[in-house]
């Protein structure tokens, strides 16, 4: 059960990046290779804070979203007016450089060693984890409700138009280096708060978490989903995670003399359900369907 | 008054000069004409009085309304904001955009495009969707509310989303081609009316020397980066230069 619960956290805290993910690169057009820096980041400054600096939970939440905030309005200052590839490698870049600096500053973060541990905000017995499962629903509900409001309001329009061909949005007199640091500096900070919300869930942490693969899997997930479809996010991070590493790898009734199969199964099923959505469906499971993806083919 | 002047502008690429020009400058009449041979320069001279290209050198200045504005420093949706807007040559649009959306991105001021605006239920003004009705009503598309599909429905609403700016000067980068005949007229039967009705100021380029002609009240005469010739349109119809070099006299 306590399992359970730690996996469909974990999955919201997906679901959550995938969506901020989906903001970025489905509606606006950056290519965020760097999700798991801006994660990272926030995790291992809650850990920081709380375990070096004896910061309670809130307080260090709040400094960790402002530093996040910070780096990432830096870092759209310095690469947005870049091309797309470059882009992607730039924020692939930021998120090793963060990885790394975890590493080697071991007066801060404790290197390889590990920091903890990061205790949850409250305690509420056994309810403990159940509650902070809420929160995570709430925020993920939240930012849910903001893509389907932003998809249909004039902002959404706006942003569409910048995905589109920005310098003719440009030309119209609209300002689009603006529009699109206040949304990237918005999104990475959220990712930020994502990533210090897990930091009690994972309660120790270590460098090997900030691996790319983090970002690979969230990238995925949007694409599998539909990148340029408000529900794309969710459902994506719902075929993956859910259904691969939760009801899959640990859930799935087999006998004990198959089980050491059940992982090879599982990634090859999953390259084969990837590859055949890619095939089918390039724009993703939801990519066709006109009620988010405004986007109408030819 | 009105005048967009630029000193000494020049543009290269790569060393190899495009645009060399000492001194120029519209919108003392209502409708201009820039004419020149393929290559002359035109559209970068365009794409530098919008700041959308950056020069080499030189300094533009856009006097309108008894304000004076200097343009180099400005980005181009700054431009755009001061009421100076350009049509384009090559085929652009928003291809995840209505017609009708495309048009209301070009009325929405910015007041209503804010982080703060996705959660507040504020529409645009019935005047401004009036405004959207009237020129999807004059202005035939096959689908006003779905999507541009024929090069001739993307050029047009390329000018229309520049008209429902209300410019104070519309510099319009070969507006003609691609459009049929019958759109063409009404285009600029629009754009007269409007020059006439809003006092807005155009700078026509074109090779539909007939439409220059019949439209224009002055012309500017542009080749190799440089301007060789201007005047009134018989002037420059009965130039030897004009004739040898583009007319092909
Ligand atoms: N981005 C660029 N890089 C290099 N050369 C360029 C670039 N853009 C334009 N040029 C060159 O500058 C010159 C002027 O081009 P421009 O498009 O302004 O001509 P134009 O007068 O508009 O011609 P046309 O009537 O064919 O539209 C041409 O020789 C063109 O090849
Ligand atoms: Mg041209």
């Amino acid at each position: 059960m306590a399992y359970l619960i730690f996996s469909i956290t974990l999955m919201l805290v997906y679901i959550g990046l995938a969506q901020l993910l989906h903001i970025q690169f489905g509606m606006l057009g950056i290519p965020n290779f760097g999700i798991v820096g801006f994660w990272g980041l926030g995790m291992y400054s809650v850990g920081v804070l709380n375990v070096q600096w004896d910061f309670s939970f809130i307080p260090a939440l709040i400094l960790t979203l402002l530093l996040v905030a910070l780096v990432a309005n830096g870092l759209g200052r310095l690469i947005l007016k870049l091309e797309g590839q470059a882009m992607l490698c730039a924020t692939l870049a930021f998120s090793a450089i963060v990885a790394l600096l975890v590493i080697t500053e071991k007066w801060l973060t404790e290197g390889v060693v590990g920091l903890g541990t990061i205790k949850y905000p409250f305690d509420a017995g056994a309810m403990t984890e159940p509650l902070y499962f809420l929160i995570l629903l709430l925020i993920v509900v939240g930012i849910q409700l903001f893509i389907n409001k932003l998809h249909v309001s004039r902002l959404g329009t706006l942003i569409f138009s910048i995905r589109d061909n920005e310098e003719l949005a440009a030309s119209l007199g609209k300002d689009t280096v603006k529009i699109k640091l206040e949304l990237f500096t918005l999104t990475c900070a959220l990712m930020g708060l994502l990533g210090a919300l897990s930091a009690p869930l994972n309660q120790f942490l270590t460098p090997n978490m900030l691996v790319p693969s983090v970002t690979f899997a969230v990238w995925i997930a949007l694409i599998l989903g539909g990148k340029e479809h408000s529900m794309g996010a969710v459902l994506g991070v719902f075929i993956t995670f859910g259904l691969f590493d939760l009801l899959i790898e640990s859930y799935l009734p087999v006998a004990p003399e198959y089980a050491v199969m059940v992982p090879n199964f599982k990634l090859f099923l999953y390259g084969a359900v990837l590859v055949a959505v890619l095939m089918y469906r390039p724009r993703g499971v939801l990519g066709h369907s006109a009620a988010g993806a405004r986007q109408e083919l030819p | 008054m009105m005048n967009l002047a630029v000193r000494n502008l020049s543009k290269s690429y790569h060393q190899h000069p495009v645009l060399n020009l000492t001194q120029a400058s519209f919108g003392k009449h209502s409708i201009e004409g820039l004419i020149g041979p393929n290559g002359a320069g035109k559209s970068t001279l365009m794409g530098l009085l919008t700041r959308r290209i950056p020069p080499t050198e030189g300094s533009i200045i856009f006097e309108v309304e008894d304000k004076h504005h200097d343009l180099i420093p400005l980005s181009s949706h700054q431009v755009a904001q001061i009421g100076l807007v350009k049509t384009n040559q090559r085929i652009q649009g928003f291809e995840s955009l209505t017609i009708r959306d495309s048009l209301r991105l070009a009325c929405t001021p910015p007041t209503q495009e804010t982080l703060k605006s996705v959660f507040s239920k504020e529409q645009l003004s019935e005047a401004v969707e009036a405004e959207i009705d009237d020129y999807l009503s004059r202005f035939t598309f096959n689908e006003p509310d779905g999507y541009a599909r024929s090069a001739g429905e993307k050029k047009l609403l390329d000018i229309l989303r520049c008209l429902i700016l209300k410019p104070k000067m519309l510099l319009m980068d070969e507006p003609t081609a691609g459009l049929p005949e019958d759109v063409t007229q009404q285009v600029m039967q629009e754009i007269t009316r409007q020059t006439k009705a809003n006092d807005m100021r155009i700078v026509i380029v074109e090779h539909d020397l007939e439409l220059i002609w019949s439209f224009c009240e002055y012309v500017h005469f542009l080749v190799d980066g440089e301007m060789l010739f201007e005047g009134k349109p018989e002037d420059v119809k009965a130039n030897r230069v004009v004739a040898e070099k583009y007319l092909g006299l």
